[in-house]
């Protein structure tokens, strides 16, 4: 579940989030639109507590911001995985280790982690390309790559950045129709967007932001 | 166990991931532990450079004419009593006389027919003191005693030689902490720069729940791994000096002499390649971790 409560956060010089307020039950799937610059990001990093709130607090999962200890929040990003529109793979790595990396921090056994890895590469189509590094990929695969990594661990909740940005149409319309293969397992989803086209219709619950202000929630 | 395989192996393969900035490293570790190591070598060699220099001193009392042989060595007696000296040998008028015969070719007895050559004495200095001889002091204190002649010296080489000697011993200890701290700053930076240009690695540790302690790890074994590799390539270089130096000793200048390396040199780089390198890396990885 992701709890807002009157959460505020300005950045210096641009626009962050003006008391906001939501939830998110469990296995839910929302969307979050609305256009660059909007609040978006400041929103998805309140989440993960890559920001703390200036007012309110904000809840994701057991972990609440304004409880939150700063070497705690590792631990409260376990149950989170992230999807980001550059993707942050680590291009040092190849695919199979980028995916196996949180598995790694989380203290798997090797066996696990191997099982684990081979069922999401299955899952998101990269049979194959476990041996190639992220700029070896096209942007499609790298996106789907990234999505493995977050989805390995299988986290409670899974938070998905503009994670079409970068792609064309078919790969973003086959990466949402993973995302919500992914949901149908039990996952809370929360997906930020500006293209309305891609989510409309699908029937789940559509967030608003402008200026850092929640205009639709439903 | 298996987390702490990992993090071990992630160290080892970082290096070769980054290949270019850890050979940077690696280069920039060897040629500040092999100025480090020289410089050691150098400190440990200096006593017995100027040992060998020492036994080179030579000082030759020659008396005055009219001064027996039985005199001559009561005056060497009393020379060899004066603090610096090791040893005086007393050369007899007989034995100048074979001496001549031996330079020149000639029984100066013969050719003259009585023996002008005055006995003498040839002094030589302690080689041991850590301290500067005071070789000037020692020459006027022979001249003054009754019956010496002349005495021939090498007084101006022998006091700027022993004037360097002194200057160099007192500045060792300033010099060689200057060296080291230049070369922690040096490995420390590197290592720093190494680190920093994985930002981003860290900030994806970061986003997918690794702890600071998991993201250390790796970044320590890496800097304990280029430390030792850098120090395993300085031990060949640094023999091959040795080797170098000797040969240019012994077969071009032609002295008895030749360097040597106390075996606590090596463990005492080792131990600074280890120490800087590691902590660098971890200095490095939690400034960038606050």
């Amino acid at each position: 579940m992701i709890e807002f409560q009157n959460v505020t956060y300005n950045h210096q010089k641009d626009v962050g989030v003006n008391n906001l307020s939501f939830t998110i039950p469990e296995n839910d799937f929302a969307f979050l639109i609305g256009p660059t610059g909007s609040g978006k990001t400041t929103l998805m990093r309140l989440i993960y507590f890559d920001l703390l709130p200036q007012a309110g607090f904000v809840k994701t999962g057991d972990y609440s911001s304004h409880k939150l200890k700063k070497r705690k929040i590792p631990y409260a990003r376990r149950d989170i995985g992230m999807v980001f529109q550059n993707y942050q793979l680590l291009e040092d790595r190849n695919v199979y280790d980028n995916i196996a990396l949180p598995l790694h921090v989380l203290g798997y056994p090797t066996r696990e982690i191997t099982e684990r890895v081979e069922e999401c590469i299955g899952l998101v189509k990269l049979e194959g390309k476990e041996k190639l590094k992220p700029s070896q990929l096209s942007g499609g695969e790298q996106q789907r790559a990234s999505l493995a990594r977050a989805i390995v661990k299988d986290p409670a909740i899974l938070l998905a950045d503009e994670p079409t940005g970068n792609l064309d149409p078919v790969s973003a319309f086959e990466l949402v129709k993973l995302l919500q293969e992914i949901h149908e397992t039990g996952t809370t989803i929360l997906m930020a967007s500006h293209n309305y086209n891609l989510i409309k219709g699908r029937g789940y619950r559509i967030m608003e932001l402008q200026n850092g202000h929640l205009r639709g929630n439903g | 166990m298996d987390q702490i395989i990992f993090l071990i192996s992630e160290g080892f393969k970082n290096v070769w991931r980054h290949k270019a900035t850890s050979l940077t490293a690696i280069f920039t570790l060897y040629v500040t532990l092999i100025i480090v190591g020289l410089f050691m070598i150098g400190g440990e060699n200096i006593h017995k450079t100027i040992q060998y220099v020492r036994s080179k001193y030579k000082v030759e009392v020659f008396y005055k004419q009219e001064i027996s042989d039985l005199q001559a060595k009561a005056i060497a007696e009393k020379i060899r009593k004066i603090r610096g000296v090791r040893s005086a040998t007393v050369i007899e008028k007989k034995d100048a006389v074979n001496i001549f015969q031996d330079q020149f070719g000639e029984d100066i007895f013969n050719v003259l027919g009585y023996n002008p050559l005055p006995a003498s004495t040839v002094v030589n200095f302690n080689r041991n003191s850590p301290k500067r001889l005071k070789f000037n002091a020692i020459i006027q204190e022979i001249k003054s005693m009754d019956g010496v002649d002349v005495v021939r010296h090498q007084g101006i080489l022998v006091n700027k030689l022993e004037r360097y000697y002194q200057k160099l011993l007192a500045n060792f200890p300033y010099v060689s902490g200057l060296i080291v701290l230049i070369a922690v700053l040096v490995i420390y930076n590197t290592v720093k720069l190494s680190v920093f240009s994985r930002k981003n690695l860290i900030y994806s540790m970061q986003l997918i729940g690794a702890t600071k302690s998991f993201i250390k790890m790796p970044f320590i074994f890496e800097g304990l791994l280029m430390g030792a590799i850098s120090t395993l390539l300085v031990y060949p270089s640094m023999l091959g000096f040795i080797k170098g130096g000797n040969f240019l000793i012994q077969s071009v200048a032609h002295l008895k002499m030749s360097l040597s390396v106390d075996p606590f040199i090596w463990l005492w780089l080792a131990g600074l390649a280890g120490i800087i390198s590691v902590l660098g890396s971890y200095r490095a990885i939690s400034s960038i971790l606050k």
